[in-house]
């Protein structure tokens, strides 16, 4: 193609992404969150017979998720 | 008892996973059976490359109708999505794979309320997952090379955290870049396309059964179906571009966020 990229405003010495296209990611990372330490708590239960260290892992998981979330995108 | 067991009592087939199975040459469910969505994503890559031979095959100043179209669809996906979530210093490089990923999954989407076609290709999850094997290569590739193997991994925990919890949010990060980003990739593509078709189906097998062989009542409520399957087949219409965009826009943004360094 050799039609040139219209000029963008927004473009001011910006190399990298737009910051706020990271904000995409905060569903998955949430999900992560849930997936790794609720299953951490499955396994835990499934290996030691009790029931609710599921349960624990999952709030825990949400916990860090809500954290690294906050600590990312909300103090920078 | 569900309202479709009862209905498939009464002679109605409801439709299920088992419509999704098309085998044209061979019919048994070896490797080598040519099926419909084989078909389909076979012609949808003739489609483009005609398309886009034909749009670029006369270049002009002032664009003819098919070179305005392939220019506009091009523009759209390298400004909105290659420059803005990889960067206007790295997309260039990644704008074949992106808009590639972009028009072969909106036309195989668009094919499933195309007449005669009415197949999206991407309801057999072989194709989501073929698409997502690609971009999990080629993101992580790509950070891997940028900052070396331990510089990636290292590069998966922001600077600044209590070291305690840095183990932690190493796990979290790694299972999220590793095992959870291909996963909601390749199934949000699959489940919307095959949800939206069975959903079409419902509405329009429902009709065609309770129009053609049910009483005076139910045959009110089956032209109120097939209204409602007309109505659907335009909200699918923005779920396939919409899950096409989508696919494209997290390509980009997994490329540019291996290549962003964490500061």
């Amino acid at each position: 193609m050799s039609t040139p990229a219209p000029h963008r405003p927004s473009d001011d010495g910006r190399e990298g992404p737009l910051p706020e296209a990271r904000a995409w990611n905060i569903v998955s990372t949430l999900l992560a969150g849930l997936i790794t330490f609720g299953g951490i708590g499955l396994l835990c239960d499934h290996f030691l017979g009790t029931s609710w260290l599921v349960l624990v892992g999952l709030l825990a998981g949400t916990a860090l998720a809500f954290y690294l979330i906050w600590f990312r995108y909300g103090t920078r | 008892m569900s309202p479709l067991v009862l209905a498939a009592g009464e002679g109605f087939t409801p439709p299920g996973p088992e419509d999704f199975w098309w085998p044209i040459v061979g019919s048994d469910a070896s490797n080598w059976t040519l099926t419909r969505p084989a078909v389909v994503a076979l012609f949808s890559v003739a489609l483009i490359a005609w398309f886009f031979l034909a749009a670029t095959k006369r270049r002009s100043i002032i664009p003819g109708k098919l070179q305005f179209v392939g220019e506009g669809a091009y523009g759209f996906i390298r400004e909105g999505v290659g420059r803005d979530l990889i960067g206007s210093k790295d997309f260039r490089r990644f704008m074949p794979l992106l808009f590639t990923q972009f028009t072969f999954i909106l036309v195989n989407n668009v094919f499933g309320i195309i007449p005669l076609i009415q197949f999206p290709t991407m309801s057999r999850i072989a194709f989501p997952i073929g698409l997502t094997v690609l971009t999990y290569v080629v993101y992580h590739t790509v950070g891997f090379r940028k900052k070396g193997f331990v510089g990636y991994l290292k590069d998966l925990v922001p600077p600044g955290l209590p070291t305690w919890i840095v183990p932690f949010i190493f796990l979290l990060e790694f299972v999220d870049k590793f095992i959870t980003r291909p996963l909601t990739l390749s199934l949000r593509l699959f489940a919307n396309m095959f949800a939206g078709h069975l959903l079409l189906l419902v509405f329009i097998l429902g009709a065609e059964h309770m129009i053609l062989d049910l009483g005076p009542a139910l045959k009110v409520a089956g032209i109120l179906s097939g209204v409602l399957a007309v109505v659907m087949t335009f909200f699918e219409l923005l779920v396939e571009v919409l899950q096409a965009y989508i696919f494209t826009l997290l390509t980009a943004l997994y490329i540019g966020g291996a290549l962003a360094e964490e500061h």
